[in-house]
Order: structure tokens, then C-alpha cells, then sequence
């Protein structure tokens, strides 16, 4: 495990230093929170600053954890990287664990400047107990996506992968509500994606201290779904990495 | 059909530490690091091992033992299993059939104790790192890790240890790979053509360093294309082709194999049935009046010419390097392949 943690660290270390992570993972939630904020009255029963802060963090975590991770898999994939480090003393699954590690890591800073935004700049005024339950639900996402980011980036090839995270990121994003609160026949479908279940989680606890079971199996069923499919690319190429 | 096998019951290997110092149980030496003698048995040995892709035979019943402290080279033109072999001997691909050992353990156990070092030509190296970042990441997860300030210098790389591995050369990345091979006390080092993508400055320097790792008693295996360098740096040659073992011996022993003189004379009345009965023959060339003959024993060939009443005249004789040795042995091969399958399957192949 030790080993793990070094290799997360450096993991950590690079995506610091990358640009697209500050951009998409940070700069663009804050940006859309400045600008859309104070574009409704009210979404899922409660204030639309209150409900957008849920959103733009949970943008900033879906985008760090698989964004970053899926066209790097698959980069570090094609040019050896993966194969590099099967030469070292780190356990196999040592590379995956350390993607996992370092992206839970890399959406604490996004997470929490989102919710210093919503509490300064919004004024949404919540119980310490709910601030947490708030940040784990949507920290919870991080490790949802980092697995499908696993699972696409060991799938495809770097020429194809781009398109595929860009469909996929964009996907969850407007079918879960990520930009705007969805309604009507949209909401009756996006009410399936793991994105919507995490924002409801959030403004349910908000709104009235409590939350709807469904919402809790959906996320923990979509993390088996996405662990099962992760787990199984990353075994199809174990001969080939 | 000739066999190239060669047996080296001549076999010495001095220098490499003190016997009493190796511990058969668990393969290190305790004071001398990498102490591993002649006496303590194969490093790495390959028993009849085949890797079939699906019906592509890539190792086919491959053999092989590398001694402690023996540096060995691995030749074989693109697609003779070099580098399946060196996947399978470092755990990244299993054998279809047969079994390799080395330290006496699997593979995968002696990579994981980190007994081995290797660079691929397939590794990759994780950019938006500087190189002594992704050095110092590297040997952290060595169990015996050398100083890092060592490994930089050893590799040559220390000069532009603070610049970004995704803005460096070829040639200089190429030697960060070393340098990851090389960041701890391996007792083996497994090299994936090390020089490819390097000038000739700098594949002098780093078969000098390399010349310092191997002096310490480790054992190295490198594959390579460069047959200069397996003729300088190799105290054993293993060719390979089609996934089988052609030849095994020293640079010196390879070259006489394949016939490894080239004797050149002009002959009036060439009478070439008995030309190709001559003692030492290993191939003929008539155009006109020149005749070209390769040969393992250019004295007595030279001399049943000239005892059988023939005088001829501008006689040349020279030594065939390393690479016509290699062309020699791996072509003779090709063609009895070739010929199997013409002559036993009706293959409708035109040649």
C-alpha cells in the first residue's frame, strides 16, 4: 500500500501542475456559479444559489475524476506506462488504486471552494451535519466516475477516446442536471443517471434532512455497474498492457 | 543441416563475489550485493517454452539458461520472439506451454521482489514529471533502492534531471528508461534494444556505464539489433529466429558456426561439384571465373584446392563480422523452413 500512496502522490503532483484540471475541475464550476447562480428562484424545493452550489460541486468532482482520468488511462496505456510499472514491485492493481486515490484527492479543492462560494457569495446558510453529509454524497461521485473513467480509458484507444468522454461527459452532465435543473419528461429520464441522484441526494438534505432511498441504491448501484465494467477492461488487456 | 549449438563447458565466471557470501535460499548475497557465482546455478532458465497468438507460433520450445554474472545478448531478426521472450521472462505475458524459473522462483515473484530491472521498448514513462521526480517515484518503490543522485549519474542524466520527461529527445529518454532499470540493487538487468534512438556519442557512453553495472556482478540480457554491439559488449550471443534457439555461444564461437571466413579466388576451368565438396564449406558463389566461398576452416579449404592440382590466382581471404554470421545462420534457417513446407504440404508457395 505504501508503494500505492507514493504513486498517487505523484499522480497528485502532475494533475497540480496541469491545466486542463484547473479549468475544468475548478475554474469553470466557480465561473458558471458566478454567472447562472442567480438564474432561478427555486429547483427540487429548495433555493436555486443552494441548489446550483450542489451542482456546480458535483460538476467539478464528475469532471475531475473522469475527465482528467479516462484520456490519461488510455494514453499511459498505449505508451507503456502501465506496462513500466508491472515491472516494478507495486501490486497489479496498484496503478487503478492510485488513479482512485489521487482523484478523491484532486475534488476536495473544488468541492470545497464551490461550497466557500455558495456560503460567502450565495448565502446558503446550512447545519455543520448537513455541510458533510453534503460533501461525502458528492465525494461519493468521485469514486462513481473515477471507476467508468478506468473502464473507458482501458476500453479505448487515445484516438478514440476522446470523443467517447466527451459524449459521456456531456451525457451526465445535462441528463443529471448538472447545468440546469431538469423537469417534465427529461427529469423522468435523468432521473436514472448517477449525477441527478447525487445532486437529489443533496438538495433532499437541504430541503428536509432526509433523502429518498432510491437515490442512495441508485449511486451505489451505478458504483457496481461501474466497478464491474472497470474491473473487467482492465482484465481484458492484462496480457497486452 | 548444421548444428549450431554450443556447448561452453569452458564455462569460468571470476570475479563475481565470494560463493560463501550467496545464499541459496534467498539469492542475495549478503555482503557482496549481487554475489551470485558460476557454482549457484541458472539466473533465469527457460524450459521448452512456446507462446502461441492465437495460431502464431511467436516462442517456439524455447531452452535456455543465463548464468550469474554473464552478460548475454539476444539477436534475431524483427519478429523472431525477442520480445515475447523478454515479456514472458518478466511476467507481462505467460507462456502458452513450458516453464521459466529465475532466482528458482516464477517470474512474477522475482519481479515483485524487485531482483530484476528492465527496460522496455515498449515502457513508457509518466509524463508532467521532471526525471528526477519520476526517478526518486521509481526507486521508492524498489525494495533495495540505490541513491537517486547515484542512479542520475550512472545514467547520464543528471544534467537535465529538472526538465520535464514529456520535453526530452529520444535519446535522452531512452536513458531515463535505463535509469529506471537501474535505480536498485537488481541481480539481473533485462534491456529491450537499450541504444535504439541513440547517437553513436551516446550509445558509447552508456554501454560505459553499463559496463559498471555488469562489473559489480550483475547479470545482463539485452536484445539488440546492433550486431557491433553484441560483438563488443556480449560474452554470450543467443540467436534466435521463427521463436526457436539457433545458436549459442561466444561472439567468437557464432561467427565460426556460421562459417565465418570468406575465402575469394579466380579460377580458370571451375569445376563446381567439386568445389562444393571442399572441406569447411559453408556456401559457394560462382559468377565466371570468381569464386566466393564461405567457410569455417579457410586453411583447409584453401589447401584441398590447391592439393587437388589447382592454381589459382588473386586469393583472398577474410573474416565474415558478426552480421554475415548472424544473416548466414538466421538465412539457412529460413530456407529450411521454407523447404519443409514446399516439399511436405504442397503448399503451392513460389519461391
Amino acid at each position: 500500500m505504501e508503494g500505492t500512496l507514493l504513486l498517487a502522490k505523484a499522480e497528485v503532483l502532475r494533475i497540480r501542475r496541469n491545466k486542463r484540471y484547473l479549468i475544468f475541475t475548478v475554474a469553470l464550476p466557480v465561473m458558471f456559479y458566478l454567472i447562472f447562480a442567480s438564474s432561478g428562484n427555486s429547483a427540487y424545493g429548495v433555493g436555486f444559489k443552494a441548489f446550483y452550489m450542489v451542482a456546480m460541486a458535483s460538476f467539478g468532482a464528475f469532471s475531475g475524476a473522469f475527465n482528467n482520468n479516462a484520456i490519461r488511462i488510455s494514453q499511459e496505456r498505449k505508451d507503456g506506462w502501465i506496462r513500466q510499472l508491472r515491472l516494478t514491485s507495486l501490486p497489479a492493481n496498484a496503478y487503478v488504486v492510485a488513479k482512485i486515490i489521487s482523484s478523491l484527492a484532486i475534488t476536495v479543492p473544488s468541492i470545497v471552494i464551490v461550497f466557500l462560494l455558495g456560503r460567502f457569495y450565495g448565502g446558503v446558510h446550512l447545519p455543520i451535519w448537513e455541510w458533510i453529509v453534503l460533501a461525502v454524497a458528492i465525494w461519493f461521485g468521485t469514486l462513481i466516475f473515477a471507476a467508468l473513467a478506468v473502464a473507458v480509458g482501458y476500453r479505448f484507444d487515445p484516438d478514440s477516446v476522446q470523443p467517447i468522454a466527451i459524449v459521456i461527459y456531456f451525457f451526465f452532465s445535462i441528463f443529471g442536471g448538472l447545468w440546469f435543473p431538469l423537469s417534465g419528461g427529461l427529469r423522468k429520464f435523468g432521473e436514472f443517471t448517477p449525477t441527478y441522484q447525487i445532486v437529489r441526494i443533496s438538495t433532499d438534505v437541504i430541503g428536509h434532512g432526509s433523502t429518498s432511498v432510491g437515490y442512495v441504491i441508485g449511486i451505489l448501484v451505478w458504483f457496481a455497474i461501474f466497478l464491474g465494467l472497470a474491473v473487467l477492461a482492465v482484465r481484458a488487456t492484462a496480457e497486452a498492457v | 543441416m548444421h548444428q549450431y549449438g554450443v556447448a561452453r563447458s569452458d564455462q569460468s565466471v571470476t570475479g563475481y563475489g565470494n560463493p560463501t557470501d550467496y545464499d541459496s535460499t534467498t539469492g542475495y548475497g549478503t555482503t557482496h550485493g549481487y554475489g551470485a557465482t558460476a557454482g549457484s546455478g541458472p539466473v533465469v532458465s527457460f524450459e521448452n517454452v512456446s507462446k502461441y497468438y492465437g495460431s502464431l507460433k511467436a516462442v517456439d520450445g524455447l531452452s535456455l539458461d543465463l548464468r550469474p554474472g554473464e552478460t548475454t545478448a539476444l539477436l534475431g531478426p524483427n519478429g523472431a520472439g525477442k520480445s515475447t521472450s523478454l515479456d514472458m521472462l518478466l511476467a507481462l505475458r505467460k507462456p502458452t506451454s513450458g516453464k521459466i524459473t529465475m532466482f528458482g522462483s516464477d517470474p512474477y515473484h522475482a519481479v515483485k521482489s524487485g531482483r530484476v530491472g528492465a527496460m522496455l521498448q515498449s515502457g513508457g514513462l509518466m509524463p508532467e514529471v521532471t526525471v528526477r521526480e519520476l526517478v526518486t517515484l521509481v526507486t521508492g518503490l524498489h525494495p533495495r533502492p540505490e541513491p537517486v543522485e547515484t542512479t542520475l549519474k550512472r545514467a547520464g542524466i543528471a544534467k537535465f534531471a529538472d526538465q520535464r520527461v514529456d520535453k526530452l529527445s529520444g535519446g535522452q529518454t531512452q536513458r531515463v528508461r535505463f535509469a529506471l532499470a537501474i535505480c536498485g540493487k537488481s541481480e539481473l538487468i533485462v534491456l529491450d534494444e537499450p541504444t535504439a534512438a541513440m547517437d553513436v556519442e551516446t550509445r558509447r557512453l552508456f554501454w560505459n556505464s553499463m559496463k559498471e553495472e555488469v562489473a559489480e556482478g550483475r547479470t545482463l540480457l539485452f536484445a539488440t539489433h546492433y550486431l557491433e554491439e553484441a560483438d563488443q559488449a556480449a560474452d554470450r550471443i543467443l540467436v534466435i529466429n521463427r521463436g526457436r534457439l539457433l545458436a549459442d555461444g561466444t561472439p567468437a564461437e557464432i561467427k565460426a558456426r556460421a562459417g565465418a571466413k570468406r575465402l575469394s579466388f579466380r579460377l580458370d576451368k571451375v569445376d563446381e561439384p567439386f568445389l562444393l565438396g571442399l572441406p569447411g564449406l559453408v556456401n559457394l558463389e560462382v559468377r565466371n571465373d570468381v569464386v566466393q566461398i564461405q567457410t569455417s576452416d579457410s586453411d583447409a579449404t584453401l589447401y584441398a584446392v590447391l592439393d587437388a592440382g589447382y592454381r589459382p590466382t588473386e586469393i583472398e581471404v577474410g573474416s565474415l563480422g558478426l552480421e554475415q554470421a548472424f544473416i548466414a545462420i538466421t538465412a539457412e534457417d529460413d530456407a529450411a523452413n521454407t523447404g519443409a513446407a514446399n516439399t511436405g504440404a504442397h503448399a503451392g508457395e513460389t519461391i
